[in-house]
């Protein structure tokens, strides 16, 4: 199964996603050095924004990963109200969008606590060094310590060069 | 002649910065190879990214071909 970050984020672009980068790939775009095996957003979990992220991934044979049997993404309006998290799989890799993260809050107080971040094929938010901590902090597992130890040493440095991405 | 200290480095010892803070040891001293971060601090986000996904890539295929191996 390939896992490809640029190309899901781009097809999240093109639909309108509301959405900001969290996770593993969050920590890559800081500096991190460990390998990711999906890609994790925060959105919006309104009906509108749900359709656009369905809308993206359509072609994708995109799955709920999670469930027993794999069920396949069919949004409903009673779905799109019910539904707190979406895990997927894709033939482009794990996309999993969540309605909040933890140490931080909603959709809305991501926002406030997330940079825009250009590349040359669009900008992207993503949650801020010091909110990355606090959510993988609050997450706790040992992997999520581990990746604090790394980004507690960049925002260190980062701090001492203000040139610093 | 290389001195001991440049054959250490040659070796893989890792010099860490002198004015690395208290954060930037903990890591090293995790076992982090922190020269790892400072090569990735000297790109832009992007191309952190594009570093990432070719590691992954070469993850996922060797993981794939493992699995080949194993089913033949």
């Amino acid at each position: 199964m390939p896992q490809n970050d640029k190309a899901l984020l781009l097809r999240l672009k093109d639909q309108n996603v509301e959405f900001v980068i969290i996770g593993g790939v969050c920590g890559v775009l800081h500096g991190v050095s460990l390998v990711t095996f999906d890609l994790d957003i925060c959105c919006r979990f309104t009906g509108e924004n749900l359709r656009r992220i369905e809308a993206a991934v359509k072609d994708l044979h995109p799955r709920h990963r999670l469930t027993a049997n794999k069920l396949p993404l069919e949004l409903t309006d009673d779905l799109c109200e019910r539904l707190t998290n979406i895990y997927l799989n894709t033939d482009l890799g794990i996309l999993d969008c969540l309605g909040s993260v933890a140490g931080i809050g909603d959709y809305e107080q991501v926002l406030q606590r997330s940079i825009p971040h250009s590349m040359s094929y669009g900008e992207f938010r993503i949650l801020s060094l010091e909110a990355l901590i606090a959510a993988k902090s609050a997450v706790g597992r040992e992997k999520d310590l581990e990746a604090v130890k790394l980004l507690s040493a960049i925002q260190e440095e980062k701090k001492k060069h203000k040139d610093l991405f | 002649m290389i001195d001991e200290e440049t054959l250490a480095q040659m070796n893989g010892k890792y010099v860490c910065p002198p004015d690395a803070g208290p954060a930037w040891r903990a890591a090293m001293e995790y076992g982090f190879d922190m020269s790892l971060i400072e090569d990735a601090l000297r790109m832009t986000p992007e191309q952190r990214l594009e570093q990432h996904q070719r590691a992954l890539d070469m993850i996922l295929e060797l993981k794939e071909a493992g699995e080949n191996h194993a089913a033949k």
